[in-house]
C-alpha cells in the first residue's frame, strides 16, 4: 500500500504551507514565523536549551517513575479488593479531574527545589497507569486464573502468574499516554512557579519578549520530547507483544460503582469516599511540617471563606472570577466537542478526508497542548478569544479521535441495513451514525470536562487576567495564601463536580435508550 | 402486488484487491430465482456467497455481469421496498424498540410510518412477538431479536427477500424453530427468498433448490433440486430421504 509516503507527501506540504505563511507572515502578523527561521533561531539559541531541557527532563522523568511505581502499587490493591477501589474513589476522581495549573502554587508553597515539579508530573501520570492496570487485571481471562486455582495457586500467585501477565499490554499502553501527560506536569509546574531553569519557565520568560521564532522553537523541543516519550513506550510494546495497541485509553471510565449493599452501609461508604481526599490533604499538610499561616488545612480554607473577617471580599472576589471563568469554559467545551462531533460523524461522507486527519489528531494525543498556550498569546492576543481557541484546541483532539474511534466499531452491518433500502447518505447518518455516536460523545465530554478548566485556566493566568486563573495568579503576588489554597480548592471541587454531573446525566440517557457506556 | 419475476445473476465476477494479494471472490456466478421460490447458496466460509449477496443487494458493484431484482438493478427494487433483507446477527439498533426497529425500511424508503401503523404491529405478530413491542432489543433474547430482524425484513411487504445466515448465531434446537418458523411466514408472504447459510439441512430443510459453491474462486459448482412437498414438518429433519439429500449435498461441497 502506499500509506506511507501518502503521509510523508502530506507531512511536506504542510511544511511547506508553514514555510511560506511564515516567511510571508500571513499568521497575525508574523506571530506563526517559517519554519527554517525556528529552525536557524534554535541553533542560535543552542546554548540555553541543555539547561532548561535537563531541568524539565529530570522533574518528569523522576515524576513518571514515582507516579507510576504508587499507580501499579495502587492499581493492584484496587484490582485485588473492591471495597478499597470504591473508597478511593473521590481521590482518584480528584487526581483525574484536578487542574494541575490549580495546585502548582500550593506545592510551590509547600515543598521546595524540583518537588513542586515531581509532584505535578507524578499526579499526571498517576490517574492513566492506574486505571489501565486495574482493567488490565480484570479484564484477565478468569479460566487461566482458575487453572492456577485448580492446582492450588494462592491469590498472589495468580496474579503474579495470569493476571498482571495479561494486563502487561494495558499498563503498556498506560505507560505511552503518561509519558506525554508527565512532561505537560512539569511544564505547568513550572508556569506556577519558580526555577530559573526549564522549558516551561523559558517559554514564559519569552513570551514577554515578543520573539515569535524563540517561542516556537521551545514549542516545538517541548513537543518532541513529549513525543519521544510516547514513542519510547509505543517502542517497547511493539516490541514486547509484537502488536501495535490503540493510541488511545479512555481513562476517564468511572472505575468502582457501588453495588448494592444495606443503606446503611452505602451512606457510610459514600462519607468515606467523599472525606478521604480532604484527609490526604491534611496529612500532606502536617507531614510536609509548613506553618498554618501559609498551609491551610480544609478547615483553614472553610475558615477563610466563611468566618474571617475578610470573608466578604474573599467571597466577592471568588464569585467574580467564577463568574469570568465558567461561561468561557462550558462555551469552549461545546465548540471544541461540537466540531469534533460534526467532524466525526462525517467520516461516512468523506471517508478520505477524515483518514487524512485521523493521524494529526492522533499525534496531537502525544503533545502537551495546554502548555502550548503561550503561543496561541502571539496569534490571539491577550483576550476572551485566546481562552476559547485555547479551550477548543485542548476538547477537541481528544473528543474527535474518541468519537471517531466509537464510530468506527458501529457494526458493519448495522450500517448496511439502511443502505440496503437505498438510503441516502444523510438517512444513515440519522439513522445510524448519531444515535450510534451518543455514548462515545458522553465519553468524550467526561474526559474533556478537567481539560477545558485547564485551558481556561491557563489562558487566564499567562494572558487574560481574568477569571480563577488571574486570582491565582495575583493572589501569589499578595502572599493571600488563603486565596490560593481558596481558588485550589474551588478548581477541583468545580472539575469533580462537573465530571460527576457528565457521569449522572449519561447514565440516566443511556439507561434510557438501552445503551451502553462506552470505555 | 406486482407480479414479481424473481432473481437472476448472470456472469457475475468480483475480484477484491487486498495487500498485495488479489481474491477472486466470484468466478462466472450465474443464478435464477424464479418468483416465489425459495433458494438456497451454500458454501464454505470465504466463498464468495456473502458477497454474491451483497451484489444482489446493491451494497457492492460487480466487476463484471447482469444483476437483476424483478428486471429492475438492485438500487432501484430497493429504493422501491421490493427488496426485504435480514443479516447475520440481527443488525437491530439497540436504541430502538422493537416497533421502531420494524419500522426502518418504511424510514429509509420514504413510507409514513402512521399509514403504516397496521403493517408494523401486523409484521410482528407474524413473527409472534405480540408485546415486546416496545422493548429494546437488550431485553430480547436470541432467537426473538431474529424474529424481528425477519419481522422487519417483511415490513415493506418485498417481493423479494434476502437472508444472509440470519439464524448463524442461534443454536441448533432454536435454530430449527426459526427454520419452521420462517417456512411459515415466507409461504404467507409468497415472496422470492433468497437464504445465504452454511447449515445444510438448514438449506435443504428451507429450500426448493441448493446452489453450492466452492472457494478460490468462488463460483457455483452444483444446482441441487429438494424434492419435499410443503409445508415441510419438523419430522422431515428426521426422515431418511431428508438423510440421503444432506449426504448429496455434502459430498458435492466437500468433493
Amino acid at each position: 500500500m502506499a500509506r506511507v509516503p501518502t503521509g510523508l507527501r502530506n507531512f511536506a506540504i504542510l511544511l511547506l504551507i508553514w514555510e511560506i505563511a511564515g516567511r510571508m507572515d500571513l499568521v497575525a502578523s508574523g506571530a506563526l514565523p517559517g519554519f527554517s527561521e525556528i529552525l536557524i533561531r534554535l541553533w542560535e539559541d543552542r546554548a540555553d536549551y541543555p539547561r532548561h531541557i535537563w531541568a524539565t527532563l529530570y522533574a518528569s522523568g523522576v515524576g513518571f517513575l514515582i507516579g507510576n511505581a504508587i499507580a501499579l502499587i495502587a492499581g493492584v490493591a484496587f484490582a485485588m479488593s473492591p471495597t478499597l477501589l470504591r473508597i478511593f474513589r473521590g481521590v482518584n476522581i480528584a487526581v483525574f479531574a484536578l487542574p494541575p495549573i490549580a495546585i502548582a502554587p500550593i506545592l510551590v508553597l509547600t515543598l521546595s527545589d524540583m518537588a513542586p515539579r515531581i509532584v505535578l508530573a507524578a499526579l499526571a501520570v498517576y490517574f492513566v497507569t492506574m486505571t489501565a492496570t486495574v482493567i488490565g487485571i480484570s479484564q484477565s481471562d478468569n479460566r487461566a486464573s482458575d487453572l492456577v486455582k485448580a492446582y492450588g495457586g494462592s491469590r498472589w500467585r495468580i496474579l503474579w502468574l495470569v493476571q498482571l501477565r495479561s494486563a502487561l499490554p494495558t499498563i503498556t499502553t498506560g505507560f505511552q499516554i503518561a509519558a506525554p501527560n508527565a512532561v505537560l506536569g512539569a511544564i505547568l509546574a513550572e508556569f506556577g512557579g519558580g526555577g530559573r531553569w526549564g522549558l516551561g519557565t523559558y517559554l514564559l520568560g519569552s513570551l514577554g519578549r515578543g520573539e515569535p521564532d524563540r517561542l516556537w522553537g521551545i514549542g516545538l523541543i517541548a513537543t518532541a520530547i513529549a513525543g519521544l516519550g510516547y514513542l519510547f513506550f509505543a517502542l517497547i510494546s511493539r516490541r514486547l507483544l509484537g502488536a501495535t495497541r490503540a493510541v488511545t485509553l479512555n481513562t476517564a471510565t468511572p472505575l468502582g460503582d457501588a453495588v448494592s449493599a444495606s443503606p446503611f452501609k452505602r451512606v457510610l461508604m459514600l462519607m468515606g469516599i467523599v472525606s478521604l481526599p480532604f484527609l490526604l490533604w491534611w496529612a500532606f499538610i502536617v507531614l510536609t511540617g509548613v506553618p498554618a499561616m501559609i498551609a491551610k488545612t480544609p478547615f483553614g480554607v472553610i475558615d477563610y471563606l466563611l468566618f474571617a473577617k475578610t470573608a466578604p471580599v474573599a467571597q466577592e472576589k471568588l464569585l467574580q472570577a467564577l463568574s469570568e471563568t465558567l461561561p468561557i469554559t462550558f462555551a469552549g467545551m461545546a465548540a471544541g466537542i461540537g466540531f469534533a462531533f460534526l467532524l466525526a460523524i462525517s467520516t461516512r461522507l468523506f471517508p478520505n478526508a477524515i483518514r487524512a486527519f485521523m493521524p494529526v489528531a492522533l499525534v496531537t494525543q502525544t503533545m502537551p497542548l495546554v502548555a502550548l498556550t503561550p503561543l496561541l498569546v502571539l496569534i490571539f492576543g491577550r483576550g476572551t478569544s485566546l481562552t476559547l481557541w485555547v479551550t477548543i484546541s485542548v476538547t477537541f483532539f481528544p473528543a474527535f479521535v474518541t468519537l471517531a474511534q466509537g464510530i468506527a466499531l458501529v457494526p458493519r452491518s448495522a450500517q448496511d441495513l439502511p443502505r440496503a433500502y437505498g438510503a441516502s447518505a444523510w438517512q444513515e447518518m440519522r439513522i445510524v451514525t448519531i444515535p450510534a455516536s451518543l455514548p462515545y460523545l458522553f465519553a468524550a465530554t467526561r474526559l474533556t470536562v478537567p481539560r477545558a478548566l485547564l485551558g481556561v485556566m491557563i489562558a487566564e493566568w499567562l494572558a487574560t487576567g481574568r477569571g480563577l486563573g488571574n486570582l491565582l495568579n495575583q493572589s501569589r503576588g499578595y502572599l493571600d495564601f488563603g486565596m490560593i489554597w481558596t481558588v485550589a480548592f474551588v478548581s477541583v471541587l468545580l472539575s469533580v463536580v462537573l465530571y460527576q454531573l457528565v457521569v449522572a446525566i449519561e447514565r440516566k440517557v443511556l439507561r434510557r435508550l438501552g445503551m451502553q457506556t462506552a470505555e | 402486488m406486482p407480479t414479481p419475476d424473481g432473481i437472476s445473476l448472470s456472469g457475475v465476477y468480483k475480484t477484491f484487491e487486498g495487500r498485495g494479494k488479489t481474491v477472486e471472490a466470484l468466478r462466472d456466478v450465474a443464478l435464477k430465482c424464479p418468483s416465489a421460490s425459495f433458494t438456497a447458496v451454500i458454501g464454505p466460509s470465504g466463498c464468495g456467497k456473502s458477497t454474491a449477496l451483497r451484489i444482489a443487494l446493491g451494497l457492492e458493484t460487480a466487476d463484471a455481469g447482469e444483476v437483476l431484482i424483478n428486471g429492475e438493478a438492485p438500487i432501484v427494487a430497493a429504493k422501491s421496498g421490493k427488496t426485504g433483507v435480514a443479516f447475520q446477527d440481527s443488525a437491530l439498533l439497540p436504541w430502538r424498540s422493537v416497533r421502531r426497529n420494524v419500522e426502518v425500511p418504511l424510514e429509509v424508503i420514504g413510507l409514513s410510518r402512521k399509514s403504516h401503523a397496521a403493517q408494523v404491529q401486523a409484521m410482528i405478530e407474524l413473527v409472534g412477538l405480540k408485546g415486546f413491542e416496545n422493548s429494546l432489543p437488550g431485553e430480547l433474547s436470541g432467537g426473538m431479536r431474529q424474529r424481528v430482524a425477519i419481522a422487519r425484513a417483511l415490513v415493506t411487504e418485498p417481493t423479494v427477500l434476502f437472508m444472509d445466515e440470519p439464524f448463524g448465531a442461534l443454536d441448533q434446537i432454536l435454530r430449527r424453530q426459526m427454520n419452521v418458523e420462517l417456512q411459515r411466514v415466507w409461504q404467507k408472504t409468497g415472496s422470492t427468498a433468497l437464504l445465504v447459510t452454511h447449515g445444510i439441512d438448514e438449506a435443504i430443510f428451507l429450500a426448493d433448490r441448493v446452489a453450492v459453491m466452492h472457494a478460490n474462486p468462488g463460483r457455483i459448482v452444483e444446482i441441487i433440486d429438494v424434492p419435499f412437498a410443503r409445508p415441510r414438518h419438523p419430522d422431515l429433519f428426521s426422515d431418511p430421504a431428508f438423510h440421503a439429500l444432506t449426504d448429496r449435498v455434502a459430498s458435492v461441497l466437500h468433493g
